[in-house]
């Protein structure tokens, strides 16, 4: 089969910008089972918010520059996202954070299939209800809430953290 | 640990939502590859380049595709008993769905045939909404599936049929003539009617067209008395079921069915509805299991049922309300007018979920899945007294990895309890001798 080098440049240059556009996008940390707690350790003693979100969660989205902002309100909390949506809607997601001005957030995503055990991990009642927000004190106590980022146990946790 | 690619099913509501814990995998990393596979590999497979589909897998990893033609590389296996105990075996991987025998109940398997092969499209294949198998007293086999869109989940059902044996299988046919249908099942009656029920958004799509809210879907039934050549009814017969939950049913001694489901309420509240089919099949009468207060969102975890032989309802479902959460049982003697107040069961200390009911020989079983952070183990429990009494729960399986929906089945000798799990393959176990499934894993595939 021939080839021109016209095409085959062309090819080329294509390829390099989707290269180029995927090197852009954001860097999702893999979740995987065991990251919930090894999560823990590495914030171990400061105040820390765990985030899971979906881009086919519209109450998630709807809330993503809420969390951008209690980000920048509130420094002495570190605040991890976790996409819940798999490697192919990473960029998506991505979109969906810099949109919201979360670009420069910690950002995991969703890489182990036994999606049981992910939930389990953090909270046994947990059976993946959307959004989802572990928020662990600085002494290690862990509170779980289903819910948007208004929910009265997110807003008074966030409060003695970080008043 | 490799990366995987999955599909997770979303729906929300207005104040959050549920992800299906169950997912379907496509893409799975082969540890623990050829372990106890029953089926052995196809001809065709071997020759036609079965791992070559991995192309379809937007931003999957390097990671090795387990895409063969066999149980362990499927997310589902949905069996069913024909008249002569063949076991049959319908599953799907990547974009074909494959139909295996079993003349041994499960210790052996057929090389599995290609029964259809969806093309541009995503096969429901998860615990709540697969391919279904139904064998029929002729000898025709009827496999069922719902075929949507990969952003949407506008459903349409095809049936494709096998009258020689499962050898070849016909091309593919709608249910309807228009789509918005998922999770279909099939019932076969003793005198030969297969009854065919589903999930049916067209009054939903009609709503939305005229600008009216509408919640959830509808619950259709048809029936077929030409071995699935055609169906008859095929009407929306209730609007408003949860449009993500299976659908249960069983056959009443009258031999009319029997259907389960998860319901929208007001204020949107989804608890669940059990109803009888009228004779003429024109109408659901029944009434409401429980009040559980779940206004989160749809849970992608419907409801089982089991009709006993003196016509008592027998449902086990799940919850997470405000009234009530974890694994419940309850029953109704009174054709749904009435249901006994429900009855926890389960640890939930291990995230109890996903029950099946059964009623066979005399006896009722439930089974359901728990899970201690690592191992998931299938827990079983039978009742002589029409559920007034249970046994004791012992575990009869488990599995460390990611494990379908456990699935009881009737056969002649028995109740069977069929599990597909990613690191066994495919497992039946035998339920009505005393003891039998007593061993944590019996290996049946190594017969």
């Amino acid at each position: 089969m021939k080839v021109s080098r016209a095409r085959l440049l062309v090819g080329l240059m294509a390829l390099a910008s989707v290269m180029g556009a995927q090197a852009q996008a954001l860097d999702f940390k893999p979740y995987a089972r065991g990251s919930f707690s090894e999560l823990r350790k590495a914030h171990a003693g400061r105040p820390l918010v765990i985030h899971f979100w979906s881009v086919t969660c519209a109450p998630c989205l709807a809330e993503l520059s809420d969390w951008a902002r209690i980000a920048r309100e509130r420094k002495g909390i570190d605040i991890v996202f976790v996409n819940v949506d798999g490697e192919r809607d990473h960029v998506k997601a991505g979109a969906r954070l810099e949109k919201a001005g979360l670009a420069g957030a910690v950002h995991y995503g969703f890489a182990d299939d036994f999606l049981d055990r992910l939930f389990f991990e953090v909270d046994r009642s947990w059976h993946g209800d959307l959004p989802f927000t572990a928020m662990v004190d600085a002494k290690g106590a862990l509170v779980t809430v289903t819910g948007p980022v208004d929910e009265p146990a997110i807003v008074v946790w966030l409060s003695k953290a970080s008043p | 640990m490799g990366w995987t690619d999955r599909r997770v099913e979303l729906a929300w509501t207005s104040r959050a939502f549920v992800l299906a814990a169950a997912a379907a995998v496509f893409v799975i990393p082969l540890a623990g590859a050829e372990t106890q596979s029953a089926l052995p590999r196809p001809a065709e497979a071997a020759k036609g380049g079965e791992g070559g589909h991995a192309g379809h897998q937007m931003g999957a990893p390097a990671a090795p595709a387990c895409l063969d033609p066999l149980p362990r590389c499927a997310a589902t296996a949905e069996p069913a008993f024909g008249p002569d105990g063949t076991l049959w075996l319908a599953f799907p991987v990547g974009e074909k769905i494959y139909v295996a025998s079993s003349r041994d109940s499960g210790a052996s398997f057929s090389p599995p045939v290609v029964a259809a092969t969806v093309n541009g499209g995503v096969i429901d294949a998860n615990g709540e909404a697969r391919p279904k198998i139904a064998a029929l007293p002729n000898g025709t086999l009827l496999v069922s599936y719902t075929a949507r869109p990969e952003k949407s989940y506008d459903g349409e059902i095809s049936l494709v049929r096998s009258t020689d044996g499962g050898k070849t299988f016909s091309a593919p046919a709608p249910l309807l003539d228009s789509s918005g249908q998922r999770f279909d099942i099939f019932l076969l009656s003793p005198k030969g009617r297969l009854y065919a029920a589903w999930l049916d958004k067209r009054d939903a799509a009609a709503a939305k067209e005229a600008g009216e809210a509408f919640a959830g879907s509808g619950v259709a039934v048809g029936w077929s008395d030409d071995a699935g050549k055609s169906f008859a009814g095929k009407k929306i017969l209730m609007d408003h079921s949860c449009e993500c939950c299976r659908v249960a049913a069983a056959l009443g001694p009258d031999g009319q069915p029997v259907f389960a489901w998860r319901h929208v309420y007001d204020n949107n509240l989804r608890d669940h509805y059990v109803a009888k089919l009228s004779s003429d099949g024109a109408t659901l009468a029944g009434g409401r299991v429980s009040e559980d207060e779940w206004a989160t969102g749809c849970p992608h975890q419907g409801p089982s049922l089991a009709v006993d032989a003196a016509g008592t309802w027998h449902v086990v479902w799940f919850t997470n309300g405000k009234a009530r959460r974890g694994l419940f049982y309850a029953s109704s003697a009174d054709d749904g007018k009435s249901f006994s107040a429900p009855q926890k069961f389960g640890d939930d200390a291990r995230a109890p979920s996903r029950a099946a009911i059964l009623f066979s020989k005399g006896k009722l079983y439930r089974a359901w899945k728990e899970f201690d952070g690592a191992t998931t183990s299938l827990v079983l429990q039978s009742s002589k007294d029409s559920g007034k009494s249970w046994s004791a729960p012992r575990t009869v399986a488990t599995t460390a990895e990611i494990s379908d929906h456990p699935l009881l089945l009737a056969g002649k000798a028995g109740a069977y309890l069929s599990w597909l799990t990613k690191a066994e393959g495919y497992r039946l176990l035998p339920l009505w001798r005393e003891g039998a499934a007593a061993a944590p894993q019996p290996a049946l595939a190594k017969k």
